[in-house]
């Protein structure tokens, strides 16, 4: 029997990352799977006062920090939530108010010291266990984390691949979606998804055996609901309408494939299990921000399912 | 935090619409459905009504406190069953949200279905001329049956709609409800006390076939009832008494609390507050200028009369029918009024409004809390299929509609006497906001670094967190609710195991209640076993993994 681990969509949260690596031994799982969407959505800049003291505004509180003890706690704080802190001086916020374009730089250089990080961290501690971990970056993801990934020892990227994952199963891997309000990195339209997603499963020996593990959930799954949103991106209905976000082309390659299982994330609030014909579709959400590490347990057995369970760690 | 350091990512939305918010809260504490059954019922009571609904909202606005911090906390976790599972454990967490989330709202189909018949069918049918359709829909047993049929087939119509079209729905339902309340309102305050003893006479007399003289029958057929409900007044302990019945129409507004978006700080949690704050200030408002109308117009002895009249009837405590053979709905009261039937008609039809843009909320908790269990592999996943051509989730629903069809056909015929367990509907989930207020409570202790991470932490009350400053409030008024009801010292709830010497011992009810409880144990422990021969320790599910 195989017992996977999938997670997703942790943005940064180095608690998520922690509890990601640390749950093949918590839950007896052989084989870590993260579905995407790895990287933080804010900096929060730590504002140096002058001496040990610093200001921090997280999440609409204004913190003084003094010490360096003080200061390592406030950073850990901001880290837990999946945001990057940033030393910095009142001169330099200023200056980077006037020149917007140096945030995505910054930005950038933030997000892949983290990932760095966490890269050397995986490999700390993966090293003398069997588990396998794979990653497939989202759509949230710029590119430069691919390589990244790719320099690492424990952790195998699995974008566009065809990884078999024991002698009955095999798994395909895109964090491409279709297009979203935001015009993240890793976006294509529908045709194009259907021939990124046929590619990988001509490859396949024996496509009803395998796993999709397909960042963005298939349409009208029940696990692509996500808020109606205006043309201001407010929530319409005060986020009580809830509108299928997922991809058309997705689905119709799962409908035609019938593979054994869909590992799906993206939608946060899209935590659920759903079949489409012979195919379990999962989404375990994500409460990254809470340092919940939402998850799905899986169980394989010969090319059947033998068990799964969603999980809340 | 600046919008400066924020980039583009999927999910980052603009904060919700408070007025959004408040409608749904507004609906959830609804006036003309739960409120004006309630106030109906509570005939018999001594603490005046005014500042009871007044104590109520205060106590009330701490719950709005505790969930508002609880979503800000921890958002898109679908609420109660999370937050208990994830703070108190995963058996409490299920036990406690499926009895309160999913058991109760089988009883709470009845009781829809009992406002359905008292609001929209019997005052539209009366009006429109169809004398006897009305006044067999106003009678017990089976018109209460088919009442609660026509709900089922609703709200699963509203289902089977999806979210997005209810949610117009609603908002059609509000602004023509609101509307509908208005002329009320109006009617009321233009008319005169001779005036509407007049129109009673002659509408009750031709539209229901009431007999003349309706106005002082049914005055004095309250009074023997013990119709005795004041206006305003009443000793603190009479008014406090009052609270455990009055709690039936307004411990709700949590129900329309907006848990989606990605919070961004205390704005949202602010927000939060606004929405449900401002649903029960002004629904609190509403029902004092809607009293103080009644009580110019109708008259607030005769309105509590006719109340105690009908209510000491359908409770089989009198054989004496009532002399207005109709539930004294008081739009319905303010629509006579108006000699125009057309006018009559438009004001029930937009009246009626409220119990459309409400009802369908009832399964609404249920499917989340059946999916959420199928999910955690409490439940057979089957229970969480959805119809691929319908969109409906066809087994969740029949998990709500089999067992509610024998509820609301018990209650409707008042087997073992099930007509008594109205007050049930409020207990059991009472029982459930205890359990996630006391998660509340102690949530600063048990998940410090969650708490201090958001948006909330900086709320404190000389130095104790504001959430469990707020628990420990609204935690305390629940404890003297369930006291009320489960001991009932003074003999007024009759759902308890009364230790007044007069009191009701309600053994259905409490048969009924424990039966709730036992079931979800039940589940809870069998499916448990079940997934641990199966490899799967459901202990685990809610378990938080090891950080370092």
């Amino acid at each position: 029997m195989t017992t996977l681990f999938f997670a997703t969509d942790i943005h940064g949260s180095d608690i998520c990352w922690s509890k990601f690596l640390n749950a093949g031994k918590f839950y007896e799982a052989d084989i870590l799977i993260l579905g995407g969407d790895m990287t933080g959505k804010a900096i929060v800049p730590v504002v140096h006062q002058g001496g040990q003291n610093y200001r921090v505004n997280l999440l609409e509180q204004v913190f003084d920090v003094q010490g360096s003890d003080e200061l390592e706690d406030m950073l850990k704080r901001i880290r837990s939530r999946g945001y990057y802190p940033y030393l910095t001086t009142p001169d330099e916020i200023a200056e980077l108010e006037q020149a917007p374009d140096k945030i995505h730089a910054l930005f950038l250089d933030e997000v892949l010291k983290t990932f760095q990080r966490w890269m050397e961290l995986a490999d700390r501690k993966l090293d003398g266990t069997d588990l396998r971990v794979y990653v497939c970056p989202g759509n949230d993801d710029m590119f430069a984390v691919d390589d990244l990934v790719r320099a690492t020892r424990r952790v195998i990227l699995s974008e566009g691949q065809v990884i078999p994952l024991d002698d009955y199963h095999e798994m395909i891997s895109s964090g491409w979606s279709n297009p979203t309000p935001w015009h993240t990195y890793r976006e294509e339209g529908e045709e194009q998804l259907r021939v990124r997603y046929e590619a990988m499963v001509k490859q396949l020996k024996a496509p009803q055996r395998a796993i999709f593990n397909i960042h963005v959930p298939p349409y009208k799954s029940n696990l692509d609901e996500a808020p109606e949103l205006d043309s201001n991106l407010r929530p319409k209905y005060a986020g009580q309408s809830l509108v299928p976000v997922g991809s058309t082309a997705l689905r119709q390659v799962i409908e035609q494939t019938q593979p054994l299982l869909g590992l799906h994330g993206h939608i946060h609030e899209g935590r659920g299990a759903s079949r489409l014909g012979k195919t379990l579709c999962l989404n375990p959400g994500s409460m990254y921000e809470q340092g919940v590490l939402l998850g799905a347990l899986v169980k394989l057995e010969r090319g059947k399912l033998q068990n799964y369970v969603l999980t809340t760690g | 935090m600046s919008n400066l350091f924020v980039r583009k990512a999927t999910g980052l939305v603009r904060s919700w619409s408070v007025f959004d918010a408040f409608i749904y809260a507004l609906f959830s504490i609804n006036l003309i459905t739960l409120g004006l059954y309630s106030f109906s019922q509570m005939y018999y009571f001594g603490g005046g009504l005014v500042p009871a609904l007044i104590i109520s909202a205060i106590f009330i606005f701490f719950e709005v406190i505790v969930y508002a911090a609880l979503i800000a906390v921890m958002p898109r976790s679908g609420g109660d069953y999370v937050w208990q599972s994830r703070i108190l454990g995963g058996g409490i967490g299920f036990v406690l949200a499926v009895t309160g989330w999913w058991f109760i709202l089988w009883l709470w189909v009845p009781l829809y279905g009992d406002m359905l018949r008292h609001i929209v069918l019997v005052p539209l049918l009366g009006v429109a001329g169809a004398k006897e359709a009305a006044l067999w829909f106003a009678g017990s047993g089976t018109p209460l049956f088919v009442s609660s049929i026509i709900t089922l087939a609703l709200v699963s119509l509203y289902i089977s709609l999806g979210m997005r079209t209810y949610a117009r729905i609603q908002k059609v339902c509000f602004y023509g409800g609101m509307l509908g309340l208005l002329i009320v309102v109006g009617l009321l305050l233009a008319g005169s006390p001779a005036a509407f003893q007049s129109a009673l006479e002659t509408n009750a007399v031709a539209l229901f076939g009431a007999q003349p003289g309706v106005y002082e029958a049914t005055a004095a057929l309250g009074t023997n009832a013990g119709a005795s409900l004041p206006f305003s007044g009443g000793s603190l302990g009479l008014i406090f008494l009052t609270l455990p019945y009055l709690v039936f129409f307004n411990l709700w507004p949590n129900w329309g609390a907006t848990l989606y978006g990605e919070v961004r700080g205390a704005t949202d949690f602010k927000r939060n507050i606004s929405g449900m704050g401002w649903a029960l200030g002004v629904t609190t408002l509403l029902a004092i200028v809607l009293m103080f109308a009644i009580r110019k117009t109708i008259g607030w002895d005769f309105y509590v009369q006719a109340g105690a009249a009908w209510w000491n009837y359908a409770w089989g405590l009198t054989s004496d029918a009532p002399a207005l053979p109709i539930w004294p709905y008081p739009a319905l009261f303010a629509a006579f009024l108006s000699t125009s039937r057309v006018l009559q008609f438009i004001v029930l039809f937009l009246m009626g409004l409220w119990w459309f843009g409400w009802s369908g909320t009832v399964f609404l908790s249920s499917t989340r809390v059946i999916f959420a269990a199928a999910f955690d592999r409490l439940l057979p996943e089957k229970v969480a299929e959805v119809d691929s051509r319908t969109g409906t989730p066809v087994y969740a629903l029949l998990l709500m509609l089999v067992p509610s069809i024998i509820v609301s056909y018990l209650f409707a015929y008042d087997v073992g006497g099930f007509k008594s367990l109205t007050l049930c509907s409020t207990l059991v989930i009472a029982v459930t906001y205890l359990g996630t207020t006391v998660a509340a409570i102690i949530l600063p202790f048990r998940k410090p670094d969650l708490y201090k991470a958001s948006p909330i932490a900086k709320y404190t009350v000389f130095g104790i967190p504001l959430i469990t400053v707020a628990g420990i409030i609204f935690g305390g008024f629940l404890v003297f609710l369930l006291y009320q009801w489960i001991l009932d010292p003074n003999a007024l709830y009759g759902i308890g195991y009364s230790i007044n010497p007069n009191g009701y011992k309600n053994g259905t009810s409490i048969l009924y209640m424990l039966a709730n409880y036992i079931l979800a144990a039940a589940i809870y422990l069998g499916f448990r076993s079940y997934r641990k021969r199966k490899g799967i320790n459901v202990d685990k599910i809610h378990a938080e993994i090891p950080v370092e």
